[in-house]
């Protein structure tokens, strides 16, 4: 199992490090910062100054030779707009985005499973048609839309709700409540596709025709074996997750990465794109290894 | 017993509400702005999203411009100014202002807020209002400071108005935590969250009525008008036209911000006159008005307000004239102008309201007339790579759409970026219009508005040097507990202490 882990660090190290040269230049492509931080204004002097200043005159080869040297050292830079340490200003975002990926994920693989297996167990009844045409538009529905529909109606018409912000307990629901939706609707569907195939399998006859009740063959013996794909779309879901809900974030003002990336973007504030990747980058690749492991958990053949 | 309680109550309650209007009028409120301020360094005041929350809250300038009455510039640091015989300018500080952070404010800070300003070692955006000065200081005595500027400054006193002071001690580089001598300190500021910001004790001026500023940032405008609706918070300076449905808390006002195409007049056939005049009466500017622009939009014959110095009441708005615009580019076309070249219009997603439709109208209305006009939306930052100089070789004739944004009360911040042979968005080159921007930049009082207003018509009817369009308008909600009416200023900052409580 290390030596499995030890394997994936290495290819996904690999794998960082091209990415990250490749945004460095690709970054430096999109044009000056200067532009951008100075008013449309500002003389061709004071370009010049801010672009001294911050080291962006010196040959593309010798930033990238300086930026190598300080990640070497842990030191990811300095944001432009901030004037403080990008990779503050990106951890202060990831962990709001962490938890809000964490609980909605949570959320959604717990409702999901329950769901999608209850329409699988009575293929073409009632519940599976019903849940099938919820999940088909909780797939398909805008997230804006949905973001701004539910504070029209949580927030001003019932007030029960905050309309946006961080602060209490209350202020998480709406968010989760929107970034709920499409992955719930997407993984329904494929719970239930997996089930089916598991129910009408030779092992859940003959526990039938043992007389077990429906309960224990669904959740004991079906479920285990129809997990595989659903974590594979699971882990998908949470990867996209993870790279910052902009438009929730954007709608709810929550102060999660997905935006401050978009932002870091726009303003070319190069040394928050990096980090804000880098950490991205490291967690999904945490995510994928914990996936790995779950599918060794599930099922004996990889394992052994 | 129980009706006598009733009664005290009730008599406790009715005592209450009489005595309200005295003891109310303080308190805290919560401002909901579109966006975050990433720094709030004074000498960045002169930002919009940073200027908005510290400029005269927390950090306070020499002077400041009246942008609710007409008295033009008025005393705050300094308690009056007068030039020398010399030309330079001598400022008489006001005694008994003390920092957030104790210290006494004198001549030195004054000094070295100015040199921060000029320092290479940061990138303070105020620089920008000196270029191509020279400006020698000195310290007279503790209260009196001298500012000797080559070439002679005769809007200095105006300038200060973008100078933020900072105590002696401040260092060069950008700071995180403001000090000043405003009504208000930084109390705290959780980055993505909120900034506040508490009124202190010991400050010179009267005692504000807001006691405390908490400062939101959503994106959303519908949300922004959301959280006032519900109490989340209590102003809200910019949100949505269609979200502005409320009589008692919505409300209109002229934003300063003018949008206009910018001509590149070094390409054909954007090179001839009669070209730019038949853009310019392509154009029926007025049904934009109250459709796609919120009603109380202006119809702009300049880059500047009409409550800029010197702006022109004679210069009239090209009327929509199709016919004369048709005329005009068939007797180009044979003098051997190519108007059928295809014009490229640049516009800037989400720059202001209705963009895209504004955008796609004028694009129908321009070749209704004949024009071939194609429309190219592109983000901030290539915008700024066709608005500004150097202009890209090889380029086809374009049009840029912008947005200009001056409250400041004089021409000089627009006319010489925009219009001067050296201006970094200038779209052409003539030698009388940089003659009238120099002499109107060097001449005071009336010669001073005679100048600019001959500019402006000059620009307009002579050069017809682009196509203006609006002075807009922003809505804003204001909660009705609040006393408070935005300005044409309110875009780049919004003084806590003309805010009242009812």
């Amino acid at each position: 199992m290390l030596s499995f882990i030890r394997k994936r660090s290495l290819s996904s190290l690999i794998s960082l490090i091209g990415l990250l040269v490749l945004v460095f230049f690709l970054s430096r492509l999109t044009g000056d910062p200067a532009a951008l931080f100075l008013p449309v204004e500002a003389s061709a002097e004071m370009k010049q100054q801010f672009r001294e200043l911050h080291g962006l005159n010196d040959p593309l080869l010798v930033q990238f030779g300086h930026y190598v040297g300080s990640v070497m050292t842990g030191d990811l830079g300095e944001s432009l707009r901030k004037a403080r340490p990008a990779l503050d200003v990106v951890l202060e975002a990831f962990i709001w985005t962490l938890w809000l990926a964490a609980i909605t994920m949570s959320l959604v693989a717990v409702a999901a499973i329950v769901v999608g297996s209850l329409a699988a167990f009575r293929s073409g009844g009632f519940f599976d048609r019903f849940s099938s045409m919820i999940s088909l538009i909780g797939a398909s529905v805008p997230d804006f839309w949905l973001a701004i529909v539910a504070i029209v109606v949580f927030s001003i018409q019932l007030a029960w709700l905050p309309t946006s912000g961080t602060g209490s307990v209350l202020h998480w629901i709406l968010p989760i409540a929107v970034l709920f939706v499409r992955p719930f609707g997407i993984i329904v569907q494929v719970v239930r596709g997996s089930m089916i195939g598991a129910l009408s399998s030779a092992y859940v006859k003959t526990a039938r025709a043992k007389g077990v009740k429906a309960g224990p063959i669904i959740f004991v013996h079906a479920l285990r074996n129809a997990m595989l794909p659903v974590i594979t779309v699971m882990g998908d879901q949470a990867a996209s997750l993870l790279n910052g809900a902009v438009i929730v974030e954007t709608i709810f003002g929550f102060p999660g990465v997905g935006k401050l990336m978009i932002d870091s973007i726009l303003q070319r504030d190069f040394n928050v794109v990096l980090a804000a990747i880098l950490v991205t980058a490291i967690a999904i690749f945490i995510m994928n290894v914990l996936i790995d492991l779950a599918y060794a958990l599930l099922d004996p053949r990889i394992r052994h | 017993m129980k009706r006598t309680m009733v009664f005290g109550a009730l008599m406790a309650a009715s005592l209450t509400a009489g005595i309200s209007p005295a003891a109310a009028g303080s308190g805290p409120i919560k401002i909901v702005l579109a966006e975050e301020a990433d720094l709030l360094e004074p000498c960045m005041a002169t930002r919009s999203n940073i200027g908005r929350i510290i400029m005269e809250n927390v950090s306070e300038t020499l002077t400041e411009l009246d942008v609710r009455g007409k008295k033009g510039v008025m005393p705050r640091l300094a308690e009056k100014w007068e030039q020398n015989t010399d030309g330079s300018w001598r400022f008489h500080l006001r005694h008994g202002v003390t920092f957030s952070n104790g210290t006494t404010f004198d001549a030195k800070d004054v000094k070295h807020s100015f040199e921060r300003i000029m320092s290479p070692k940061n990138a303070c955006e105020s620089r920008r209002y000196f270029g191509g000065m020279n400006v020698a200081i000195n310290i007279v005595d503790d209260y009196t400071i001298d500012f000797k500027v080559d070439p002679a400054q005769p809007i200095l006193p105006l300038l200060m108005s973008l100078v933020t002071i900072v105590p002696e001690e401040t260092p060069l580089e950008f700071i995180r935590e403001p000090i000043g001598t405003g009504p208000y300190k930084l109390s705290n500021w959780t980055p993505g969250q909120q900034i506040v910001l508490s009124a202190r004790g010991g400050y010179w001026g009267e005692k504000p009525q807001v006691t405390q500023a908490t400062y939101l940032f959503r994106a959303d405008p519908a949300v922004r008008a959301a959280m006032v609706q519900t109490g989340e918070a209590d102003l809200s300076p910019s949100i949505s036209q269609l979200d502005a449905t409320n009589t008692k808390t919505d409300f209109s006002y002229l934003d300063s911000e003018t949008v206009y195409l910018r001509i590149d007049h070094n390409i054909a056939p954007l090179n001839d006159v009669r070209v730019r005049k038949a853009l310019n009466l392509a154009i029926d500017r007025q049904a934009f008005v109250g459709s796609l622009v919120p009603d109380g939009a202006v119809l702009a014959t300049a880059l500047v307000p009409p409550t800029t110095l010197g702006w022109n009441p004679d210069v009239k708005v090209f009327p929509f004239d199709p016919d004369g615009a048709k005329k005009l580019l068939a007797e180009a076309k044979a003098a051997g102008v190519p108007v059928e070249t295809p014009i490229t219009i640049i516009a800037r997603t989400a720059n202001f309201p209705n963009v895209t439709e504004i955008m796609e109208a004028i694009q129908a209305q321009l070749q209704d007339v004949g024009f071939k006009v194609d429309l190219k939306f592109v983000e901030v930052a290539e915008h700024e790579g066709y608005y500004s100089k150097p202009f890209k070789e090889g380029r086809g004739p374009i049009l840029v759409a912008a947005s200009h944004d001056n409250s400041k009360g004089d021409p000089s911040f627009t006319m010489f970026f925009k219009y001067a042979s050296k201006g970094t968005q200038a779209g052409f080159s003539d030698p009388k219009v940089d003659d009238l921007i120099q002499r109107a930049t060097a001449a005071v009082g009336d010669e001073r508005a005679k100048l600019w207003s001959q500019l402006i018509a000059y620009l307009h009817d002579d050069v017809v040097a682009d196509v203006l369009l609006f002075h807009m308008v922003g809505f804003s909600r204001v909660s009705e507990r609040l006393d408070f009416k935005p300005t044409i200023a309110t875009n780049s900052m919004l003084q806590l202490s003309e805010i009242g409580i009812k």
